[in-house]
């Protein structure tokens, strides 16, 4: 009978038991309630991660085919099969999909909202019902954007740059609106996430043990709720230039085209951190998991997200060195560029040393993490590369910069979402995908990148402007390669979207938890249980202690029911105890 | 195995993934304060774009702020003034199971930001009078400055935008007035008053801010 | 009951009335016509004070978990960064606007 060590931070005694799961569970959340009607209803953070991960794989092809269309019109210098201002549209589209249907929400609204409330031990986010919204906004949101693209399009690129934005013809105001919708969904997710942090945690789960992976997701939610909102009033005041001339952006009015630029990056920047820091998380998981090994360096992880959400929104002056901006402020935004770098690499410096001496396990999602190491390095240094204000004056606006944002947006970010994916697949559906071709998959999608996005270093450094439909012969060659490249890559994902859906309707049931991992949600069946926990789950160590037993981590109190009762959860006054 | 029949051991107001009432309640107000960040970030930008062209052209500001009626902006202000201490009054009274003074309260509320939005409305048509339009369709001869048309546009952004969250508030106690009418607020559940006095007081706070920077300018 | 705290008739009704009188007082400051810069140093030294009464005693962050207090002073400590370092831009350039 081992006796559990009682949590520093417990203020008082509870009597525990352990729950151990059952190993596949029949009535499970995706069976509870049948028929679309209950899907769309839903208040289950579960199956709102799921209406989310479809939406984003509809929204991922979409952006997806775009890119190709991109790479395939640049086969040759001059027009392959696409007018000029089809193009622009194109790499507008491109980027806007990605960046505003798929990559934003992409971790925090599936894998977040899925796991989040599992792993401290809650029944459900704070506020169901806005989490339901959220996915309508996104769905709305993403519906106007669609019907700009049939409206008339828009060809001023992502970032939507005055004067052009705010006097071209087109479907800018549409699209802008529709980014605004999206952008409530956004803060919705953030305020959720916060909430249930920190209101909503089980007992004995102090704020040193847990997971890192919430640790990310708060991060990104603090920088979601303070940015999101000022693209919105950007976004509005782009539409209200554009309907009334109201001129704050526009020189022909009287107005600044820059501060334009700065309100959008004081956005657009720590999107990006948005983007990336809950993949940190899931790196996190991964690695403590597939090493078998406690992580190296909890707080340094922890605080490191939060340092990189706080410096984050001090660098967006980046994007704008050679805009006409005051050198005082250029100079001051490049010192505290190289400075966000320095926790991003205490990060990786952890995790490598997680993995020292660990009980590594080559599976899928490790294959990805691995895969992230490398390519997320790449994508980093290069931003620092780019920080340099000398070096940036030649290389800004030219492939340098658009290789570097997706070796580490795609390399790093669409990397971890796969990680996450294939670790937490087997606890979202209950079956195991074919690991063979996952790992064919993982193989083909990294050298797919590499293949796309290693020459674009070089035709950028060689003075390839980016958005430009013709481009001088010199180039052609690293063009072709960049889109046979694109290909490989299409593939790979193909076939992961594949044995993914194939492995929903014939995949072979899996165990609860078949990592043989710590972490909270891998102590419930799979597929998860409707509310999650029949107990109310204790934690009395941090989830990645591997020198204690499984049964430590599957401790809930001693009462029948899961705790909803008030009566229940009042004054207990017990010595704890953990029994087998 | 689902908790949902457990009403007769707590008020049925709690949702089944709460512990308790007073989780639930404290969850709501967290989420709400958080909500009221990204209010204060929204109309900041403004107040960003505000600072910066006032900073570039304080002669404009000075010059331009003279079409401003100060009598009424002090008046509208003392109105919100009014309306948050009467929304204040409405939560007490659920605090106090007083459910007719919740609906006295709410009622003044919504009548002081109906004066609000009446006053706004007589300062803005005035403004067409004269021809002072926002945007491109400025034309107001009256100040002699190049970005005449800027300050103006700073005006109708910020004070209308401030506008809409005034009306927002006006649906949003209607529709709690309503409610208590239905009983559905007592000192144990009071929530949605709650919640709604905190982003009412937030309007007013905006426009504590919006008075001195328009009206008060010299 | 935590979390829950009743505020007095007395309480609600004395923050009114010095909004109201430092509303009043706003307003008789702008007819001294101050000096620039101190105009609008004491007309926003005004509405920073009658914000916090309205904060504090209004949405009752004086009896509050101390946390909420520390989200409404972060906004504002973001919003500071959002127009500082967008004026070590435009306060320093050559030309405000760049003309043609």
């Amino acid at each position: 009978m081992a006796s559990a060590e009682a949590s520093s931070n417990l203020s008082k005694k509870v009597q525990v038991q352990r729950y151990k799961p059952v190993e596949y569970l029949k009535d499970n959340y995706l069976n509870a309630e049948k028929g679309i009607w209950s899907w769309l209803t839903t208040l289950d953070h579960k199956r709102i991660g799921i209406l989310y991960l479809m939406s984003l794989t509809v929204a991922f092809l979409l952006g997806g085919v775009m890119a190709l269309g991109i790479r395939m019109e640049l086969w040759t210098p001059a027009q392959t099969f696409i007018e000029a201002d089809t193009y622009n549209q194109l790499f507008t589209l491109h980027g806007s999909i990605m960046i505003f249907l798929f990559l934003v929400p992409s971790v925090p609204a599936v894998l977040g909202n899925f796991i989040l409330p599992i792993q401290l031990g809650a029944k459900d986010v704070a506020f169901p019902r806005l989490n339901l919204l959220s996915w309508y906004l996104y769905m709305a949101g993403a519906a106007i954007s669609i019907y700009s693209i049939l409206a008339g399009g828009i060809d001023t690129g992502w970032t939507f740059y005055t004067p052009y934005s705010s006097s071209t013809g087109g479907a800018v105001t549409a699209m802008t609106f529709g980014v605004f919708v999206i952008g409530f969904s956004s803060i919705l997710t953030g305020v959720n996430f916060i909430t249930t942090i920190h209101k909503m945690r089980a007992p004995g789960l102090s704020w040193d043990k847990l997971p890192l992976f919430c640790w990310g997701l708060y991060a990104t939610s603090i920088i979601q709720i303070l940015a999101t909102p000022v693209l919105a009033i950007t976004i509005l005041l782009v539409g209200m230039e554009r309907i009334l001339g109201i001129g704050i952006f526009d020189p022909a009015l009287g107005g600044d085209p820059i501060l334009y630029q700065h309100f959008f990056w004081f956005y657009s920047h720590p999107a990006v951190y948005i983007m990336i820091v809950p993949g940190f998380g899931i790196v996190s998981e991964i690695i403590s998991t597939f090493s078998r090994k406690t992580i190296f360096g909890y707080w340094a992880i922890a605080l490191s997200s939060l340092a990189i959400a706080f410096i984050g929104f001090l660098v967006w002056g980046h994007h704008m060195f050679v805009s006409g901006q005051a050198s005082l402020a250029s100079m001051v935004f490049s010192f505290l560029t190289f400075l966000v770098g320095i926790p991003t690499g205490i990060k990786m410096f952890n995790w490598l040393s997680t993995m020292y001496k660990g009980s590594i396990k080559l599976d899928t999602p490790l294959l990805y993490v691995l895969g992230f190491f490398f390519l997320f390095t790449v994508g980093g240094l290069t931003g620092i590369a780019l920080a340099t204000i000398a070096i940036d004056v030649h290389l800004h606006d030219t492939y340098y910069v658009v290789a570097h944002f997706h070796f580490v947006m795609v390399g790093g970010m669409v990397m971890a979402f796969m990680a996450g994916l294939h670790y937490w697949w087997p606890k979202m559906f209950g079956v195991m995908y074919n690991q063979t071709l996952a790992k064919i998959a993982c193989f083909l999608i990294f050298v797919g990148f590499n293949v796309t996005f290693l020459p674009q270093f070089v035709m950028g450094s060689q003075g390839m402007p980016r958005r430009y439909f013709n481009y001088i012969d010199q180039f052609q060659s690293f063009h072709q390669i960049s889109t046979v490249g694109s290909f490989i890559l299409g593939i790979g994902f193909i076939m992961a979207i594949a044995y993914f859906i194939h492995s929903i309707f014939y995949g072979k049931k899996t165990v609860a938890n078949p990592w043989g991992s710590r972490a909270t949600e891998w102590q419930i069946p799979s597929p998860a249980p409707p509310h999650n926990f029949e107990h109310t789950p204790v934690m009395i160590h941090g989830p990645y202690d591997y020198h204690k037993p499984m049964a430590d981590f599957q401790l809930g109190l001693v009462q029948s029911g899961n705790g909803h009762d008030a009566e229940h959860s009042a004054k207990i006054d017990k010595k704890a105890e953990a029994e087998n | 195995m689902a908790n949902h029949s457990s009403a007769k051991s707590h008020a049925s107001h709690v949702q089944h993934h709460f512990v308790d009432s007073d989780q639930q309640f404290d969850a709501a107000k967290f989420g709400m304060w958080i909500f009221l960040v990204t209010e204060i970030l929204f109309f900041g930008g403004l107040f960003a774009a505000y600072i910066v062209y006032r900073a570039w052209y304080p002669e404009l500001f000075t010059l331009a702020s003279e079409e401003l009626n100060t009598l009424w902006g002090g008046v509208n202000t003392l109105v919100l003034i009014g309306s948050s201490l009467t929304v204040a009054m409405a939560i007490k009274s659920a605090q106090q199971n007083q459910k007719k003074n919740i609906i006295i309260n709410l009622g003044i509320t919504i009548a002081l930001a109906f004066v609000f939005m009446v006053i706004k409305y007589f300062e803005y048509t005035h403004k067409f009078e004269i021809g002072i339009f926002p945007g491109q369709f400025y034309a107001f001869e009256g100040i002699d400055h190049a970005k005449a048309n800027i300050f103006f546009s700073l005006y109708y952004l910020m004070t209308g935008l401030h506008g809409i969250h005034v009306i927002i508030g006006i649906g949003l106690m209607i529709w709690l007035v309503k409610k208590a009418a239905n009983n559905a607020y007592d000192s144990e559940y009071y929530t949605p008053l709650e919640i709604t006095g905190l982003y009412w007081h937030l309007v007013d706070i905006i426009w504590i801010f919006l008075f001195p920077l328009f009206y008060l300018i010299d | 009951m935590s979390g829950h705290h009743i505020s007095t008739d007395k309480t609600l009704l004395s923050v009114a009335g010095g909004l109201f009188i430092l509303t009043i007082l706003t307003v008789a400051v702008h007819y001294l016509a101050l000096p620039n810069p101190w105009s609008i140093i004491v007309a926003m030294a005004v509405a920073v004070f009658k914000a916090t009464l309205v904060a504090m005693f209004f949405m009752q962050l004086y009896w509050d978990k101390k946390f909420n207090t520390m989200l409404l002073i972060a906004s504002f400590v973001f919003l500071a960064l959002l127009v500082g370092f967008t004026m070590l831009d435009t306060m320093f350039r050559e030309l405000p606007v760049p003309s043609f």
